[in-house]
């Protein structure tokens, strides 16, 4: 599903120029459920970018579904994005204006989908994550558990063949984070490709595979199923 | 979509009540200002445009050469001849006609007698160029017959009651009586006359009047305002070019040389009737005419505010800017192009606009009374509810919306989500300098506009309060009646008799009025006379005239009742004996001196005062004494000074009306103050200084409104460094000083901006003053001063708030 290689990318200001991305290459097949883990700064988060088309690559192929979308413009990268990727953040990243349902709701909108159906899609997803009683609230009315749940139904209502996750358990205790896990494992089991930053050893072992990183590149990549 | 836009766009207000308080309260009050002068500006620019010919009619026009073929008497009246003669030679000429201002005349009806104002005498035709409604009797003919009248609806019923008004008759100035013939509906309040009565045109034909003869012969008295209907699309330029040919081939006088050609002396010109208000600045006019560049300074000031409140807009939309930095990257991980996010912002600022639009519409329909009872104009909220101005209008929201809105939106809408959702983005970082600019922007408005207002109080104040080089206090004003003529002395002997009264007088004119007439002038040369070059004004007095106003004699003598001979005695101001390259005004006396043929002696040269406004200078003058058979012609006006307080001024008054009504039981006593005058001749000028107080104090109070939100912003960004600068020892003034000094800054470079703009601007505002004060510097540095005042009270607040918190929370919150 997933082929990158040769991947580059460098930050610069006027005085440091920092290499996030070294010719970096690995591939992700289709209902994979992989781990990238590795230092702060070893570039995890530049990848994840990369691959949720949220940020250019400066060298480097990287094909989707066989397509080069590397250098794909705004436009394409939005409606490629729209279509096929979820994302899941360490601070959830909820519109604070937006109740539960409206948050879930975001993608169906600029996906272009109809009202009613947007209900009905919201609805089974929020019901899915048992968050169906909290619709009307506001995030800041949540627990952080609870709010990861809702972020997950956001990243899964437009049912994305792809689900990228930043330390999903970061900021949440070990009983929620382990619930989140969970989710995404039966995502995973549903079909869904997902792969994963994490810090945590024990959030890396709900997955097929680590991909161990350091200064830009691949260290190891341990299979674990 | 839109709903979702919508929905979060009116959370977002709720959530950051300050700002959006700020923004919706500074864009309404900029509406408002918006609407309010738009009120006016299309009050001033619907001048005569109530007519459905208007476009088609021009009023003549005649310019008058002095001897060095320059212009220097351009009136907009013309001389009675000019309308028939016009129609007669020129076949594309559709209609013309004729009105004569009458100025004021006691009407008597059975026991009612009133003082009318507006007395004008029309043509037959008059009906047919002016559109207004009839309301009895026939339109066209209703100005046919001599000695008929036309009254307003609240005229009739003053004189008749309910009784019909037709047909019955008034008696006018005692002298003659005039038959109802029809009731016409007051003209609308946007035109350039406003005629109570009309006079048919026809009445001026009797010879105890004016004269059939004299009406086809007098060049003369260019009294009679005359209008033309031109076919549609008419070229008006070609007629005009016709007209010196037309002057050579029709006027003649007697006596001429053979070579005579009138067009070297005087021309015609075509007035669009709807230029009249706003364009028409001529030496004689029905009644002030509004101006163009007023209009313009109004429009300009009613954009700047506008412009402040969308500054202040766009100013705490990108300060803000952090606090939609998360949304607007969740929005685009969602799949948001930037084109949308630049449409969901648009949205926002549109729908503030749109609801400041209808709180601004409620606020200009609140205020509006209150503005015209300040400027004294009649403006009214229905102009802006025509659809022609409605449709318009509420597409405003759209641009304020879009001004105000996209620069945030553009700026947004850039947000990269890979760095906002990590917390990556630096708050306001890349558009400070512009946020900067934008701040000089509107503290440079502000202290344009407050400069501009000093210094047209200044001007204001100057022309009010310099002597005009005679005494016009205590002086009260009546219009002279013939019925005086013949007993004129024994009238003011009376007068005199009372102790408060110090001086009574008749002139053709009073000062305050203006200096037109003139006649040609002859000076001593040699053994002859010849003719001056120098145009010299005249004005009619009595023998006290100068000693009513108290304007003292250089040279020679005043008139005296001692000799007889001084109906043919002149006497000249300072400014005509240097016209007339004079040395010392002691040389001018015992001169032979002709004046309208008038062979005499110059007998005294009287110090230079300002007669007119100060917005004219001082002009070359003489002084005639009419001889007591001309009185009636020569005289127009009664001043009578009165000694001392104002208790003097009530006896002194109920002695005059006494007297008066002794002498004239049947011209009602109406009299009027000297100071009163001269206050209505800067009344424009100060209603444009009220107005500009107004703006200006509000153009400021929103510019630091939007200083006071962007400078809670920017402290609350720099509380870690502030408590650390405390940790560190720093006093609170310390930080207070150096949290303001940045903005104080910007208000310094605002000023130096403005400064050479307000120059320029009130440079060429005072070049329509003869008499101008200087600019002052000091009036720049109080503006700047007070400007930074303002600027720095309004920081402080927040800065202090800053500094005095306790360092520990700001650090632990970090």
């Amino acid at each position: 599903m997933i082929k990158i290689s040769e991947l580059q990318k460098t930050y610069r200001t006027e005085e440091v120029e920092t290499i996030a991305l070294n010719r970096l290459s690995f591939e992700v097949k289709e209902g994979e459920f992989v781990s990238v883990m590795g230092p702060s700064g070893c570039g995890k988060s530049t990848l994840l970018n990369i691959l949720g088309l949220l940020d250019d690559p400066d060298g480097g192929s990287f094909l989707f579904n066989g397509t080069e979308v590397a250098h794909f413009n705004e436009r394409k990268r939005a409606d490629l994005r729209k279509r096929n990727i979820g994302f899941v953040f360490q601070s959830f990243n909820l519109i604070d204006e937006l109740t539960v349902f409206e948050n879930v709701e975001l993608p169906l909108i600029y996906l272009g989908v109809k009202g009613p159906e947007r209900k009905q899609r919201v609805e089974v997803v929020l019901d899915k994550m048992q968050i169906m009683h909290r619709r009307n609230h506001y995030p800041q009315q949540l627990s952080g558990g609870q709010q990861q749940r809702v972020a997950v139904a956001r990243a899964v209502v437009n049912n994305p063949k792809l689900i990228l996750a930043d330390e999903p358990t970061g900021n949440l205790d070990s009983s929620n984070g382990n619930e989140v896990m969970q989710l995404l494992t039966d995502l995973n089991e549903q079909g869904t490709t997902i792969i994963m930053v994490t810090h945590s050893e024990h959030d890396s072992r709900y997955s097929h595979r680590i991909i161990r990183m350091l200064d830009g590149q691949t260290v190891t990549e341990n299979i674990l199923v | 979509m839109l709903k979702n836009y919508l929905r979060i766009a009116l959370r977002n207000l709720a959530k950051y009540k300050f700002i959006s308080f700020i923004n919706l309260f500074g864009l309404t009050v900029g509406l408002s200002c918006c609407l309010l002068i738009l009120t006016y500006i299309l009050h001033e620019t619907s001048y005569d445009k109530y007519n459905r010919q208007a476009a088609r009619i021009y009023r003549v026009t005649r310019s008058f050469n002095n001897k060095d073929g320059i212009v220097s008497l351009h009136l907009g009246a013309v001389a009675p001849p000019f309308g028939p003669l016009l129609q007669n030679d020129f076949p594309d000429i559709q209609k013309t006609t004729r009105i004569l201002p009458m100025g004021n005349a006691p009407m008597r009806y059975e026991d009612k007698i009133f003082n009318e104002k507006e007395l004008f005498c029309a043509d037959t035709n008059f009906f047919s160029m002016f559109d207004v409604p009839v309301l009895k009797g026939n339109p066209q003919t209703a100005l046919s017959d001599p000695f008929s009248i036309l009254l307003t609806p609240d005229l009739a019923r003053k004189y008749f009651g309910d009784a019909d008004p037709m047909g019955k008759v008034i008696r006018m100035n005692n002298q003659f009586n005039l038959k109802v013939t029809g009731i016409f509906q007051p003209f609308p309040s946007a035109t350039h006359m406003h005629p109570n009565v009309l006079i048919s045109f026809n009445t001026l034909k009797d010879s105890a009047i004016y004269g059939e003869n004299n009406l086809m012969t007098n060049w003369g008295n260019n009294a009679f305002y005359t209008y033309l209907l031109l076919p549609e699309h008419y070229p008006a330029r070609s007629l005009e070019a016709q007209f010196p040919a037309f002057l050579d081939r029709r006027m003649h006088f007697p006596g001429a040389p053979a070579d005579f050609k009138a067009s070297k002396t005087t021309q015609l010109f075509l007035q669009p009737l709807t230029d009249i208000h706003l364009r028409s600045h001529l030496d004689e006019e029905i009644e002030e005419n509004g101006d163009s560049s007023r209009v313009t300074i109004f429009g300009a000031i009613a954009l700047f505010i506008l412009l402040i409140a969308c500054i202040n807009y766009m100013n705490l939309s990108t300060a803000r800017s952090a606090l939609r930095a998360k949304e607007i990257g969740i929005r685009k991980v969602s799949g948001a192009v930037r084109q949308e996010i630049i449409v969901q912002f648009l949205s926002e600022s549109i729908l503030l606009s749109f609801v400041a639009l209808l709180l601004a519409g409620a606020l200009a329909w609140l205020t509006l009374p209150a503005l015209n009872s300040v400027t004294g104009l009649e403006l009214s909220i229905q102009t802006l509810l025509q659809i022609r101005v409605l449709l318009p209008l509420l597409l405003t929201p759209l641009i304020v919306g879009t001004l105000s809105g996209l620069y945030p939106a553009i700026f947004l809408s850039s947000f990269q989500p890979s760095k906002v959702l990590k917390g990556l983005l630096k708050v306001g970082s890349g558009n400070i300098s512009f946020r900067k600019v934008l701040v000089v922007t509107q503290f440079a408005i502000s202290i344009v506009l407050l400069i501009s207002t000093a210094i047209v109080f200044q001007q204001l104040h100057y022309m009010q309060n310099t002597s005009l080089g005679f005494d016009k206090d205590h002086i009260v004003t009546l219009r002279y009646n013939n019925g005086l003529d013949n007993t004129y002395e024994s009238f003011r002997n009376q007068l005199l008799q009372d102790p408060h009264i110090r001086q009574a007088t008749r002139s053709s004119r009073i000062p305050s009025g203006r200096l037109l007439d003139e006649q040609g002038a002859s000076t001593e040369s040699g053994d002859s006379l010849r003719p001056v070059t120098a145009d010299i004004k005249y004005l009619a007095v009595d023998h006290d005239f100068l000693s009513a106003y108290g304007i003292p004699i250089v040279a020679g003598r005043d008139f005296s009742r001692a000799y007889a001979t001084d109906t043919t005695s002149y006497l000249l101001n300072v400014a005509a004996t240097k016209a007339l390259g004079i040395k010392t005004p002691q040389e001018m006396i015992g001169k032979n001196f002709a004046y309208a043929g008038v062979k005499g002696k110059v007998i005294g040269v009287m110090r230079d005062f300002n007669f007119e406004s100060m917005h004219q200078a001082i002009v070359p003058l003489i002084m005639v004494m009419p001889p007591a058979s001309q009185a009636g012609n020569s005289f127009g006006r009664i001043s009578v000074k009165i000694a001392g307080n104002k208790d003097n001024i009530a006896a002194a008054i109920a002695h005059l009306e006494k007297t008066w009504k002794q002498y004239l039981p049947e011209v009602p006593f109406e009299y009027t103050f000297l100071d009163e005058h001269f206050e209505e001749l800067y009344q424009s000028e100060q209603r444009q200084g009220i107005l500009f107080t107004v703006f200006s104090g509000i153009a400021i109070f929103i510019a630091c409104l939007g200083l006071l939100g962007l400078s809670a912003f920017s402290i609350s960004q720099r509380l870690k460094e502030i408590g650390i600068r405390k940790v560190l020892g720093a006093s609170t003034g310390g930080i207070v000083t150096l949290l303001s000094l940045d903005f104080l800054k910007l208000v310094a470079f605002a000023a130096l901006i403005a400064f050479p703009i307000a120059w320029y601007a009130m440079h060429n505002w005072l070049r329509d003053f003869a008499y101008r004060i200087p600019i002052e510097w000091w009036v720049f540095a109080i503006a700047g001063i007070l400007a930074a005042t303002v600027a720095l009270v309004t920081i402080s607040i927040q800065a202090l708030k800053a500094a005095v918190a306790n360092p520990v929370k700001s650090l632990r919150s970090e």
